[in-house]
């Protein structure tokens, strides 16, 4: 069984940028490569990147940010009212 | 300028009931939620126990009407899945004999949706007369003289207090504004994420009868929980950070995968509705929990059960708890950090305080057991269902079989030897305290287990009973 995970959670729009990553800081140890449950996080010639339209699709759990020991990925929650919305959590 | 007593950052049920509190005691109080209302930005947390009825009077008025998604259970089912990804087995299991609290005796827990109990559990503050700030980013702290005094919201806007209480979650702003951590460590929080599925109410009373949870106990992903509400259940799995080697949906992934799941969810009807994740804090203690003119309370402050997590009780425990610390304080005009020492010396007297006196002895075993698949069990599953499952074979007699099973169980000694010196001792020692601590020595006990060996009979006896 695989199941879509394209539309299973309300977004409401507006929420600005609320992740970034820093390469200078990066250390390339790929951990939030692994962690991201939505698989937002690309590496190409030794930079890592979010996906563009990452916002339409982040879960807003943090992980990327926590997992980041060399302090290179910056989360703040989206703006107030904006985002992911959980019906049935 | 927007002048309060005291601000309460966070409006689930930790800051919902911290707001209550002040707003009776006489507080100028204001919480903020950064959701359109309390409860959307929340996923898991979502089986109430008894205890919470007996602490908190406002657990009384929890109706259907009020919490549609809500339905108790008095059962809860574990599974045990072998490295073949098949469900070896499982136990259902009611309360015991020993249970002394007489509610429990009929229900485990009350499961309910966050997007329905936040939002009532928050109007009981703002009835009270505390104002709710919703769709309100807190981004910063005001500090005067390096003290804290005040938050800033998203758009700038500023509001100050005598005391701000830190009730936003895991990733807490004002834990880090105020310096009271950086980041958690990696082995302070977990990664959680879970499905919601859909399922008629009438199909889930029907074949989960009065069952509210079950655990899958997996070989070869983490132990995973499933919980049942109204109309539909959570499916979800947890680790550490440091724990995962591939991503978190390809374990989930495993157990909905699983052969037996899948008849379950045929059987249910149910269809997958929601993807769910969220960082836990799951800590063996709450350290660093106030500095000046701040109190950190549940998820932020680390609150959460060390065995199992449970971090709704916890929340609302130490938010009232901080409310009433923080309201002597403002009247006694010193809310320095030595004053407010005095929420940590009362949480400590509660449950919570002893829940976590055990704390890290009980994080360390829970940690070791379902959440090492791999480590621990892989020998662990089959072991259990050798105990549970191995006399069910009508192809030998008896009695061979009954030596197969105590030479199988034996074979697993060398992996399970250790474990229970490492991992059950010490948590039977701490929770027993002097007596067994000594009675647990390890040394002691390997000097008695010979004696008792000897004291087992050495000659097989003949049919019949009699002497060879």
């Amino acid at each position: 069984m695989k199941i879509e995970l394209e539309n299973l959670n309300k977004r409401i729009a507006g929420t600005g940028n609320f992740i970034s990553v820093d390469n200078n800081k990066c250390n390339r140890c790929g951990r939030c490569l692994i962690i991201c449950i939505m698989n937002l996080w690309r590496k190409k010639d030794d930079t890592i990147y979010i996906v563009d339209d990452y916002q339409s699709k982040c879960l807003e759990c943090a992980s990327c940010y926590q997992v980041c020991e060399a302090g290179a990925i910056n989360f703040q929650y989206p703006v107030g009212g904006t985002g992911v919305v959980y019906e049935k959590g | 300028m927007n002048t309060y007593d005291i601000i309460i950052v966070g409006a689930g049920p930790g800051g919902s009931i911290a707001a209550k509190t002040a707003a009776e005691m006489g507080l100028k109080t204001v919480f903020f939620e950064r959701g359109r209302k309390p409860g959307e930005k929340n996923s898991s947390g979502c089986g109430l126990g008894p205890r919470m009825w007996k602490d908190f009077e406002i657990m009384k008025e929890l109706t259907p009407e009020k919490c549609p998604s809500m339905r108790a259970g008095v059962a809860a089912r574990n599974y045990f899945v072998n490295k073949e990804d098949i469900v070896a087995g499982y136990i259902m299991a009611r309360p015991t004999e020993s249970v002394s609290y007489e509610p429990a005796k009929s229900w485990i827990t009350m499961n309910i949706y966050r997007s329905e109990f936040d939002p009532w559990i928050s109007e009981f503050a703002t009835d009270a007369g505390a104002e709710l700030k919703t769709s309100t980013l807190i981004v910063d702290l005001i500090k005067e003289n390096g003290k804290v005094c005040g938050v800033i919201d998203e758009k700038g806007e500023k509001y100050r207090a005598s005391i701000v209480i830190g009730a936003d979650g895991v990733i807490s702003t004002v834990a880090v504004k105020s310096g009271l951590r950086t980041k958690w460590a990696q082995n302070q929080v977990t990664l959680t994420t879970q499905y919601d599925f859909q399922a008629p109410p009438e199909k889930i009373d029907d074949i989960m009868g009065d069952e509210a949870l079950a655990v899958w106990w997996g070989a070869t992903f983490p132990a995973s929980y499933q919980v049942f509400f109204r109309d539909g259940f959570h499916q979800g799995l947890g680790n550490w950070m440091t724990w995962w080697d591939k991503n978190p949906l390809f374990y989930l992934n495993k157990v909905v995968n699983l052969k037996y799941y899948q008849r379950l969810l045929k059987i249910l009807e149910a269809k997958p509705r929601e993807l769910q994740a969220h960082l836990l804090p799951w800590l063996d203690y709450p350290h660093n929990t106030h500095t000046d003119g701040v109190i950190l309370i549940g998820d932020a402050g680390g609150f959460p059960c060390p065995l199992e997590a449970e971090g709704i009780y916890p929340a609302m425990l130490t938010g009232k708890i901080a409310a009433e610390v923080a309201t002597e304080a403002i009247s006694s005009g010193d809310v320095s950090k030595a004053v407010l020492h005095k929420f940590d010396e009362m949480w400590q007297k509660t449950s919570i305080g002893e829940e976590f006196e055990a704390g890290y002895e009980l994080w360390n075993i829970w940690k070791a057991l379902p959440f090492s698949p791999k480590e621990t069990m892989s020998w662990f599953v089959p072991m259990i269902m050798e105990l549970l499952g191995g006399i069910f074979d009508w192809s030998q007699p008896h009695a061979l079989r009954i030596r197969q099973i105590a030479s199988q169980i034996k074979s697993y000694m060398p992996k399970a030897t250790p474990f229970i010196m490492k991992y059950v001792f010490p948590l039977v020692a701490k929770i027993f305290e002097d007596d067994l601590d000594k009675l647990m020595d390890p040394k002691k006990i390997m000097t008695i287990l010979p004696k008792l060996l000897e004291l087992l009979p050495q000659k097989k006896r003949k049919r019949g009973g009699k002497e060879k």
